[in-house]
């Protein structure tokens, strides 16, 4: 499998919040959003979230090893996990 | 096990089941500090309510507490009514000579030993809409099932005490950033070794837990722990959690909740060791 670019997996992440956030995702939402604390995930949504990053980084991820902030925003997901 | 000597005290009497009866100057000690803990609620005018030991397990099912955190749970049981049931029951030996009871078929269990003295908050709200924040405090004799127990520092059974916000989601930020404030207020002059730490709760096969994950990414849980191993307090935003599962409403949108907790022998604890089991040496810790 061809690896993706930097702006191939951010794009996937904002398309992962369009699609599973429980709020509407207004126009002005950008990879510094706050997904927390903007509604946008919860924890309904955040196992579903832990598998696509490992879907996207190819690889699994300890929960043990998750860091406060990791999924504070794209670009911090994009900082802890797939740069 | 901690490698610790067990805290052996006058007043602390220990039963082998994880469970202390507390009399004399440590007994005062622990309704000192109690009432301490409850008054900090005073500072916004909080409502004291006294529930009783169980709570309906409807009520906690509807936070999926039993697949949370089902290693913890204690349930009270009673035997079915029949008349037959409880003669095959009396015929035989109720009790064997090593303690354990020998029961009959049992009634349907409905119930649970309270876990943590906000749940019923919760459940007594549930439904209730607010146009205002609201400020509760409530104390319980709380059980949770564990693989060991020690004297004051993890017992099956102890008491808890909380103050809990209702409102919105900055009145309930505001108001534990207060509480927080408060609590070291009160803890500064006990000469404690003590440090706020974020914290996770003790969840059942806690990588599979959705709500574990997101305790992991967004610390919503501090505690407030002695010389860097033992939990006395905590203080947790729970976000709409808890409004959405019992249907609290603040403003016509699911309440958000926060709470400060107090796990009184574990003060008991960090206090007698701290300064030994003479009360002479103890700090004072108010009326």
């Amino acid at each position: 499998m061809t690896a993706r670019t930097e702006a191939e997996l951010r794009q996937a992440l904002r398309a992962w919040v369009r699609a599973h956030s429980p709020v509407p995702v207004g126009d002005g939402f950008s990879d510094d959003t706050p997904l927390i604390a903007s509604g946008h995930l919860t924890s309904l949504q955040v196992t579903d979230l832990l598998l696509f990053v490992e879907e996207l980084r190819q690889s699994p991820l300890d929960p043990a090893s998750l860091r406060p902030g990791a999924f504070r925003d794209v670009d911090a997901i994009y900082a802890t996990f797939l740069s | 096990m901690s490698g610790r000597p067990p805290i052996a005290a006058p007043g602390l009497a220990w039963a082998a089941n994880g469970q202390a009866t507390l009399s004399g100057p440590l007994l005062a000690l622990a309704e000192r500090l109690d009432r301490r803990f409850a008054g900090l609620g005073g500072r916004w005018g909080a409502e004291e309510l006294r529930f009783p030991t169980f709570i309906a397990a409807a009520e906690l099912e509807r936070i999926d507490w039993f697949r949370s955190f089902p290693q913890l749970a204690t349930f009270p049981v009673s035997l079915h009514a029949d008349e037959a049931n409880l003669a095959r029951f009396t015929a035989g030996e109720p009790v064997t000579g090593d303690g354990r009871v020998q029961l009959a078929e049992l009634a349907p269990v409905r119930d649970v030993l309270t876990p943590a003295a906000c749940y019923h908050l919760y459940a007594h709200h549930r439904g209730r809409a607010f146009d205002g924040p609201r400020w509760f405090t409530t104390r319980a004799t709380c059980f949770r099932r564990e693989d060991h127990y020690e004297p004051l520092e993890r017992q099956w059974s102890f008491t808890m005490r909380e103050v809990v916000c209702m409102g919105t989601a900055a009145e309930a930020a505001a108001f534990l950033d207060e509480a927080a404030a408060l609590v070291d207020e009160l803890a500064a002059p006990l000469g404690l070794d003590l440090e706020w730490e974020p914290a996770t709760d003790p969840f059942f096969r806690p990588s599979r837990n959705p709500q574990y994950l997101m305790q992991r990414v967004d610390p919503t849980k501090h505690e407030l722990v002695f010389d860097g191993r033992l939990a006395l307090a905590s203080r947790n935003l729970h976000h709409d959690h808890f409004g959405r599962a019992f249907a609290i409403e603040r403003d016509g949108r699911p309440a958000h909740t926060a709470c400060v907790a107090f796990g009184v022998e574990r003060w008991l604890a960090a206090l007698v060791r701290r300064f030994g089991p003479e009360p002479s040496a103890w700090p004072e810790v108010g009326p």
